[in-house]
Protein backbone atom coordinates (compact mmCIF):
# COMPACT_ATOMS: atom_id res chain seq x y z
CA UNK A 1 0.00 0.00 0.00
CA UNK A 2 1.06 3.32 -1.07
CA UNK A 3 2.11 5.50 2.24
CA UNK A 4 0.50 8.72 1.13
CA UNK A 5 -2.83 6.47 0.39
CA UNK A 6 -2.09 5.41 4.15
CA UNK A 7 -1.73 8.80 5.89
CA UNK A 8 -5.10 10.33 3.58
CA UNK A 9 -7.08 7.06 4.31
CA UNK A 10 -10.65 6.85 5.78
CA UNK A 11 -12.10 7.62 9.02
CA UNK A 12 -12.62 3.64 9.51
CA UNK A 13 -9.47 3.48 12.17
CA UNK A 14 -11.86 4.90 15.29
CA UNK A 15 -13.67 1.45 15.88
CA UNK A 16 -10.73 -0.59 14.90
CA UNK A 17 -8.96 -2.81 17.84
CA UNK A 18 -5.52 -2.58 18.74
CA UNK A 19 -4.76 -6.17 17.57
CA UNK A 20 -6.06 -5.26 13.98
CA UNK A 21 -4.03 -1.77 13.81
CA UNK A 22 -1.25 -3.58 14.72
CA UNK A 23 -1.64 -6.51 11.83
CA UNK A 24 -2.34 -3.73 8.95
CA UNK A 25 0.66 -1.70 10.14
CA UNK A 26 3.39 -3.61 11.48
CA UNK A 27 5.05 -4.37 8.34
CA UNK A 28 5.36 -0.82 7.08
CA UNK A 29 6.57 0.48 10.66
CA UNK A 30 9.19 -2.35 10.72
CA UNK A 31 10.38 -1.15 7.24
CA UNK A 32 10.61 2.58 7.82
CA UNK A 33 12.93 1.53 11.13
CA UNK A 34 14.73 -0.90 9.54
CA UNK A 35 15.37 1.50 6.15
CA UNK A 36 16.64 4.32 8.94
CA UNK A 37 18.18 2.18 10.97
CA UNK A 38 20.08 -0.03 9.14
CA UNK A 39 19.30 -3.53 10.66
CA UNK A 40 16.70 -5.92 11.73
CA UNK A 41 17.21 -6.04 15.46
CA UNK A 42 16.92 -2.36 16.13
CA UNK A 43 13.83 -1.91 13.79
CA UNK A 44 12.08 -4.74 16.08
CA UNK A 45 12.54 -3.46 18.94
CA UNK A 46 11.78 0.40 17.62
CA UNK A 47 8.52 -1.34 15.88
CA UNK A 48 7.63 -2.67 19.37
CA UNK A 49 7.95 0.20 21.54
CA UNK A 50 6.34 2.03 18.71
CA UNK A 51 3.36 -0.09 18.98
CA UNK A 52 3.36 -0.21 22.94
CA UNK A 53 2.87 3.70 22.75
CA UNK A 54 0.08 3.31 20.58
CA UNK A 55 -1.36 0.74 23.08
CA UNK A 56 -1.26 3.50 26.01
CA UNK A 57 -2.27 6.27 23.74
CA UNK A 58 -5.59 4.55 22.64
CA UNK A 59 -6.47 3.95 19.02
CA UNK A 60 -8.71 6.70 19.07
CA UNK A 61 -7.62 8.47 16.03
CA UNK A 62 -9.97 10.89 14.24
CA UNK A 63 -8.95 9.23 11.26
CA UNK A 64 -6.50 7.02 9.46
CA UNK A 65 -4.34 9.78 8.60
CA UNK A 66 -3.98 10.71 11.88
CA UNK A 67 -3.07 7.66 12.98
CA UNK A 68 -0.64 6.83 10.01
CA UNK A 69 1.23 10.88 10.78
CA UNK A 70 0.99 9.59 14.95
CA UNK A 71 2.84 6.37 13.57
CA UNK A 72 5.46 7.37 11.07
CA UNK A 73 6.47 10.46 14.14
CA UNK A 74 6.82 8.06 16.94
CA UNK A 75 8.67 5.30 14.78
CA UNK A 76 11.19 8.20 13.38
CA UNK A 77 11.74 9.92 16.63
CA UNK A 78 12.43 6.34 18.44
CA UNK A 79 15.05 5.95 15.75
CA UNK A 80 16.39 9.21 16.22
CA UNK A 81 16.52 7.71 19.44
CA UNK A 82 18.54 4.85 18.73
CA UNK A 83 20.52 6.88 16.35
CA UNK A 84 21.41 9.64 18.53
CA UNK A 85 24.85 7.78 20.58
CA UNK A 86 25.37 6.24 17.26
CA UNK A 87 27.58 8.01 14.01
CA UNK A 88 26.94 7.40 11.27
CA UNK A 89 28.55 4.90 9.27
CA UNK A 90 32.20 6.35 8.16
CA UNK A 91 32.58 3.44 5.76
CA UNK A 92 30.43 1.75 3.67
CA UNK A 93 30.21 -1.26 5.30
CA UNK A 94 31.48 -4.74 3.91
CA UNK A 95 28.53 -6.06 1.49
CA UNK A 96 27.73 -9.76 2.27
CA UNK A 97 29.95 -11.62 -0.85
CA UNK A 98 27.15 -13.12 -3.21
CA UNK A 99 28.09 -14.92 -6.43
CA UNK A 100 28.28 -12.48 -9.27
CA UNK A 101 25.73 -13.85 -11.79
CA UNK A 102 24.94 -11.44 -14.62
CA UNK A 103 20.81 -12.08 -13.77
CA UNK A 104 19.53 -8.64 -13.70
CA UNK A 105 17.90 -9.04 -10.54
CA UNK A 106 20.85 -10.28 -8.53
CA UNK A 107 22.53 -7.19 -10.04
CA UNK A 108 19.24 -4.94 -8.75
CA UNK A 109 19.72 -6.67 -5.37
CA UNK A 110 23.53 -5.57 -5.09
CA UNK A 111 22.67 -2.16 -6.31
CA UNK A 112 20.01 -2.19 -3.68
CA UNK A 113 22.55 -3.22 -0.45
CA UNK A 114 24.97 -0.52 -1.55
CA UNK A 115 22.36 2.04 -2.14
CA UNK A 116 20.92 1.09 1.66
CA UNK A 117 24.98 1.39 2.71
CA UNK A 118 25.50 4.51 1.70
CA UNK A 119 21.91 5.35 3.23
CA UNK A 120 23.45 4.33 6.43
CA UNK A 121 25.95 6.70 5.87
CA UNK A 122 23.77 10.08 5.94
CA UNK A 123 22.64 12.20 9.19
CA UNK A 124 19.66 10.72 11.03
CA UNK A 125 17.67 13.65 9.65
CA UNK A 126 18.44 13.37 6.14
CA UNK A 127 18.17 9.69 6.06
CA UNK A 128 14.41 9.91 7.30
CA UNK A 129 13.66 12.67 5.22
CA UNK A 130 15.01 10.38 2.44
CA UNK A 131 13.44 6.86 3.32
CA UNK A 132 10.02 9.27 4.17
CA UNK A 133 9.83 10.95 0.97
CA UNK A 134 11.35 8.47 -1.60
CA UNK A 135 10.98 5.01 0.11
CA UNK A 136 7.65 5.39 1.54
CA UNK A 137 6.43 7.84 -1.00
CA UNK A 138 4.92 10.55 1.50
CA UNK A 139 4.70 13.97 0.30
CA UNK A 140 7.01 16.69 1.19
CA UNK A 141 4.31 18.08 3.11
CA UNK A 142 3.96 15.44 5.52
CA UNK A 143 7.39 14.88 5.69
CA UNK A 144 8.14 18.30 7.58
CA UNK A 145 4.94 17.32 9.25
CA UNK A 146 6.38 13.84 10.91
CA UNK A 147 9.87 15.64 11.13
CA UNK A 148 8.53 18.61 12.90
CA UNK A 149 10.27 21.08 10.33
CA UNK A 150 9.64 23.11 7.32
CA UNK A 151 8.92 21.87 4.07
CA UNK A 152 11.99 23.78 2.56
CA UNK A 153 13.87 21.92 5.31
CA UNK A 154 12.47 18.81 4.20
CA UNK A 155 13.41 19.49 0.29
CA UNK A 156 16.97 20.95 1.31
CA UNK A 157 18.07 17.78 3.11
CA UNK A 158 16.91 15.72 0.30
CA UNK A 159 18.54 17.73 -2.03
CA UNK A 160 22.29 17.25 -0.01
CA UNK A 161 21.50 13.72 1.16
CA UNK A 162 20.71 12.70 -2.58
CA UNK A 163 23.97 14.54 -3.88
CA UNK A 164 25.68 12.67 -0.63
CA UNK A 165 24.35 9.00 -1.78
CA UNK A 166 25.53 9.96 -6.03
CA UNK A 167 28.72 10.80 -4.77
CA UNK A 168 29.47 7.98 -2.60
CA UNK A 169 28.17 5.69 -4.98
CA UNK A 170 30.40 6.97 -7.65
CA UNK A 171 33.20 6.25 -5.52
CA UNK A 172 32.10 2.83 -4.86
CA UNK A 173 31.77 2.59 -8.87
CA UNK A 174 35.05 3.49 -9.52
CA UNK B 1 24.89 5.95 -10.55
CA UNK B 2 22.24 8.59 -11.72
CA UNK B 3 19.81 10.54 -9.46
CA UNK B 4 16.94 8.83 -11.44
CA UNK B 5 18.51 5.63 -10.81
CA UNK B 6 18.70 6.10 -7.14
CA UNK B 7 14.83 6.97 -7.23
CA UNK B 8 13.99 4.34 -9.02
CA UNK B 9 15.71 1.87 -6.64
CA UNK B 10 14.06 3.21 -3.61
CA UNK B 11 10.85 2.87 -5.56
CA UNK B 12 11.15 -0.57 -5.67
CA UNK B 13 12.33 -0.47 -2.12
CA UNK B 14 9.02 0.16 -1.12
CA UNK B 15 7.67 -2.95 -2.37
CA UNK B 16 10.19 -5.18 -0.78
CA UNK B 17 8.82 -7.74 2.04
CA UNK B 18 9.83 -7.98 5.76
CA UNK B 19 11.13 -11.15 7.16
CA UNK B 20 8.25 -13.07 8.46
CA UNK B 21 9.86 -13.76 11.76
CA UNK B 22 10.98 -10.34 12.45
CA UNK B 23 6.99 -9.37 12.03
CA UNK B 24 6.50 -12.62 14.44
CA UNK B 25 8.73 -11.55 17.22
CA UNK B 26 6.78 -7.70 16.57
CA UNK B 27 3.51 -9.18 16.93
CA UNK B 28 4.24 -11.55 19.96
CA UNK B 29 6.24 -9.45 21.82
CA UNK B 30 3.58 -6.59 21.48
CA UNK B 31 1.02 -9.24 22.52
CA UNK B 32 3.03 -10.11 25.47
CA UNK B 33 3.62 -6.68 26.96
CA UNK B 34 0.07 -5.33 26.13
CA UNK B 35 -1.48 -8.79 27.76
CA UNK B 36 0.61 -7.82 31.08
CA UNK B 37 -0.71 -4.40 30.89
CA UNK B 38 -4.46 -5.26 30.48
CA UNK B 39 -4.14 -7.72 33.29
CA UNK B 40 -3.07 -4.67 35.65
CA UNK B 41 -5.83 -2.65 33.74
CA UNK B 42 -8.59 -5.03 35.04
CA UNK B 43 -7.05 -5.10 38.35
CA UNK B 44 -7.32 -1.52 38.89
CA UNK B 45 -10.98 -1.69 37.18
CA UNK B 46 -11.92 -4.30 39.40
CA UNK B 47 -10.23 -3.21 42.43
CA UNK B 48 -11.24 0.38 42.43
CA UNK B 49 -14.68 0.31 42.39
CA UNK B 50 -14.49 -1.83 45.33
CA UNK B 51 -12.24 0.44 47.55
CA UNK B 52 -14.40 3.03 46.38
CA UNK B 53 -18.02 1.49 47.40
CA UNK B 54 -16.26 -0.14 50.38
CA UNK B 55 -15.34 3.64 51.37
CA UNK B 56 -18.30 5.10 50.26
CA UNK B 57 -20.34 2.82 52.58
CA UNK B 58 -17.94 3.21 55.30
CA UNK B 59 -19.01 7.35 55.01
CA UNK B 60 -22.24 6.86 54.52
CA UNK B 61 -23.62 4.55 57.31
CA UNK B 62 -22.04 5.00 60.42
CA UNK B 63 -22.14 2.50 63.28
CA UNK B 64 -25.04 3.28 65.47
CA UNK B 65 -23.54 4.67 68.93
CA UNK B 66 -23.52 2.30 71.78
CA UNK B 67 -26.56 1.92 74.21
CA UNK B 68 -26.67 0.35 77.38
CA UNK B 69 -29.62 0.37 79.49
CA UNK B 70 -28.68 0.58 83.17
CA UNK B 71 -31.32 -0.01 85.92
CA UNK B 72 -32.55 3.16 87.41
CA UNK B 73 -30.10 3.90 90.40
CA UNK B 74 -31.92 5.47 93.56
CA UNK B 75 -31.49 9.44 93.71
CA UNK B 76 -27.89 10.25 95.38
CA UNK B 77 -28.79 12.20 98.43
CA UNK B 78 -26.04 14.81 98.56
CA UNK B 79 -24.58 14.73 102.43
CA UNK B 80 -24.15 17.96 103.61
CA UNK B 81 -20.90 19.27 103.57
CA UNK B 82 -19.27 18.76 106.61
CA UNK B 83 -17.00 21.58 107.77
CA UNK B 84 -14.28 20.56 109.26
CA UNK B 85 -13.42 22.84 112.37
CA UNK B 86 -10.07 23.24 113.66
CA UNK B 87 -8.65 20.90 116.17
CA UNK B 88 -9.80 22.93 119.75
CA UNK B 89 -6.98 23.53 121.83
CA UNK B 90 -8.69 21.65 125.16
CA UNK B 91 -6.94 22.53 128.33
CA UNK B 92 -7.40 19.12 130.18
CA UNK B 93 -7.56 19.15 133.54
CA UNK B 94 -6.03 16.73 136.09
CA UNK B 95 -8.56 13.86 137.27
CA UNK B 96 -8.25 13.40 141.22
CA UNK B 97 -6.48 10.21 141.98
CA UNK B 98 -9.14 7.15 142.00
CA UNK B 99 -9.04 6.37 146.02
CA UNK B 100 -10.04 2.62 147.17
CA UNK B 101 -10.50 2.68 150.83
CA UNK B 102 -10.63 -1.01 151.96
CA UNK B 103 -11.62 -1.39 155.77
CA UNK B 104 -10.36 -4.15 157.83
CA UNK B 105 -11.94 -5.77 160.74
CA UNK B 106 -9.93 -3.77 163.24
CA UNK B 107 -11.52 -0.24 162.70
CA UNK B 108 -8.10 0.76 163.61
CA UNK B 109 -6.64 -0.24 160.37
CA UNK B 110 -8.06 0.79 157.20
CA UNK B 111 -6.30 0.30 153.64
CA UNK B 112 -6.23 2.82 151.17
CA UNK B 113 -5.28 2.66 147.48
CA UNK B 114 -4.45 5.32 146.06
CA UNK B 115 -4.20 5.18 141.67
CA UNK B 116 -4.04 7.31 138.68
Amino acid sequence: MHASAVICGTARVASEPFETIVRRREAQVLRIAFRILGNWADAEDVAQETFLRLHRHGTGFRDEAALGSWLYRVTVNLCFDRTRAAKPAAEMPELQAQAISAESSVIREQAKEKLMAALAMLPAKERAAVVLREIEGLTTAEVAGVLGSSEVTVRSQISRAMARLRGVLRREEV
Amino acid sequence: MTEEEIRGLFREMREDSVPADSLARVRMRVAERTAARRGWKLAVWVLAPLCLLMLAVALRSPAPPLRIELPALPPVRVAPAVVQSRPRHVVRRPKPPMLIRIETPDPEVVILLVGN
